[in-house]
């Protein structure tokens, strides 16, 4: 009896806990439905469900496009970091170089270096070389951070696999870059998903890069949902709205991969 | 012949801008760039420690770390010991907690900024009806800031959360069991059998969390930009500011050199911690 009782007290504050976490949450979920005259209005509970800003923002001169280079530049940037810094990750944990710990503590003191310091040798590479405003520049800048946050991910994960795979590999024949191919890819799966995952996600949030590097063509969702804001009154609606399409990635990705997402943040953090 | 891609594409994209970075700081680049560029030696690094702002950004800077991350770090403990149990639903109500830490954090700052607007703004209003601070939080210089460090609060602290829960959760519950037969009550528990096993994990999330406190910019760059007056001006919206709108690249690149060996020197003590604890 008493073990059922600490038992809902427990429930009933770790509930309350949550609530009041996710109310910013909430509120930006249900002003998405709402018109900007009510959420303008005193009453911050009244509430008529409308479709009207989703409606806006699909007809808007830029979100769509701009939702279109987030997901290219997220994908794009995932799918190289992923494919380099596996293989980093597999060479790095199989073969003993001179320099292997030098080169692991390099790569992973590299990957929590702050955005802003390299936004401005960034933004002056790429304007000499024609890469301003450019999906594929911000891809690039995208993988500076995401390569040596995948190799930080996954060296744990290949050094876990026993030696003996690849010796008994070795003996029917396989060459190196078929073992690292056929018996530690498919063994790193799910490390190689979650890493993927992250990257996408940590390119899908990222602002800085995108405000500093891009203009009107290669501008990505998140700069957009902020010009929301407007020079003169905040369309909250729409800006809600389109907040809320940027973080279906994000319920998906904490919904789904709850068991990674320690080691997910431990090997680099995420910040935008 | 597996690592030089990715070693080739680090020297590209991370070696080369940092290098870049600092040889702009010793030449006197601007934005609008017309004569010759310079070499004028260590010219912006003495006028960086002579800029009353920088000074002022570098305070605001650390009164994240030592603010707003303490408290990130308490709450996210109690929490922690609260979830260190079996009740209903207690799975998904933790993944829950960890949304707000992949929130986009412009998303996070704008909707701060809608929540705490004086006439309709949620939070404003409650904060009027319990007469806290003013009217207009985000106008007002001191509350400005401690706007700032409520979003990076929110945000954060199920981050704190998750790591101590993760370090709670592989501890042998023979310890606290041991210390309750001894007839230790929570607090002697807490204190003496919690906290020292805690203890690495708490100084690693510590140690992430200084690092992620340098790279703060999105969501104060939507709340406040730097403002009222500086108030808000983290040491990366100064950079910003430094750069694009007053087109002092070179001397930008200087402070962004600085901040970066600043948070290589805490990464330094981060990688060498994991690194330690990977071989235990």
């Amino acid at each position: 009896m008493r073990k059922r009782v600490i038992s809902f007290v427990v429930l009933s504050v770790a509930l309350l806990i949550v609530l009041v976490e996710l109310f910013p949450i909430m509120v930006v979920i249900v002003n998405g439905f709402k018109r900007d005259i009510d959420i303008w209005s005193k009453n911050p509970f009244y509430f008529k469900p409308t479709l009207r800003s989703y409606q806006l923002i699909f007809r808007h001169r830029e979100f769509p496009r701009s939702l279109r280079n987030s997901f290219v530049v997220a994908s794009l940037s995932a799918l190289v970091s992923v494919s380099l810094g596996s293989m980093a990750a597999y060479g790095l944990s199989r073969f003993n170089f001179k320099f292997n710990d030098a080169l692991i503590f390099i790569l992973l003191m590299v990957r929590m270096i702050p955005q802003i310091s390299l936004a401005v040798p960034f933004y002056m590479i790429f304007r000499s070389i024609g890469l301003n405003d450019n999906v594929l520049g911000l891809s690039l800048a995208h993988i500076s951070f995401n390569l040596p946050y995948v190799v930080a991910l996954l060296l744990p994960f290949f050094s876990s696999i026993p030696k003996e795979y690849e010796e008994a590999a070795k003996v029917d024949g396989c060459k190196t870059f078929q073992i690292f191919l056929k018996i530690f890819f498919p063994l790193a799966s799910a490390g190689i998903v979650v890493a993927a995952v992250f990257a996408f996600l940590m390119s899908w949030n990222e602002f800085i890069y995108a405000l500093v590097l891009t203009g009107t063509r290669a501008k990505t969702a998140p700069i957009v949902v902020n010009a929301f804001m407007g020079q003169y009154a905040p369309l909250w609606g729409q800006l809600s709205a389109a907040g809320t399409i940027m973080l279906l990635p994000v319920f998906a990705v904490t919904l789904s991969l709850q068991r990674y997402i320690i080691r997910g943040l431990s090997a680099g953090g995420i910040k935008g | 012949m597996f690592v030089l891609p990715a070693l080739i594409v680090v020297g590209v994209i991370l070696a080369y801008p940092v290098i870049y970075a600092l040889v702009i700081s010793f030449t006197d680049r601007e934005l609008l760039y017309l004569g010759k560029t310079n070499f004028i030696g260590l010219k912006h690094y003495r006028e960086m420690l002579l800029d009353r702002n920088f000074w002022h950004s570098l305070r605001l800077q650390f009164g994240v770390i030592t603010i707003a991350i303490p408290i990130e770090l308490i709450i996210g403990l109690f929490v922690a010991i609260l979830f260190n149990r079996d009740f209903p639903f207690s799975k998904i109500l933790r993944s829950l907690l960890m949304l707000p830490v992949f929130v986009l954090p412009v998303l996070s700052g704008l909707t701060w900024r809608l929540m705490l607007q004086p006439s309709y703004g949620v939070l404003a209003s409650f904060f009027n009806f319990i007469s806290l601070g003013p009217t207009a939080w985000l106008a007002d210089t001191r509350y400005a800031y401690v706007a700032i460090l409520l979003q990076d609060i929110w945000r954060m602290w199920p981050f704190m959360f998750m790591i101590i829960y993760a370090g709670l959760s592989s501890m042998p519950s023979e310890y606290v069991e041991a210390a309750r037969i001894d007839g230790a009550n929570f607090f002697q528990r807490f204190w003496y059998v919690l906290l020292p096993y805690l203890k690495p994990v708490i100084a690693t999330a510590f140690l992430l969390r200084m690092i992620d406190a340098l790279r703060i910019f999105s969501e104060v760059y939507v709340m406040t930009y730097g403002g009222p007056s500086n108030a808000t001006m983290l040491l990366s919206l100064y950079i910003h500011k430094q750069a694009f709108e007053f087109g002092r690249l070179s001397y930008a690149a200087s402070v962004a050199v600085f901040l970066l060996i600043v948070a290589l020197f805490i990464s330094y003590f981060v990688v060498k911690r994991g690194l330690r604890g990977e071989v235990e």
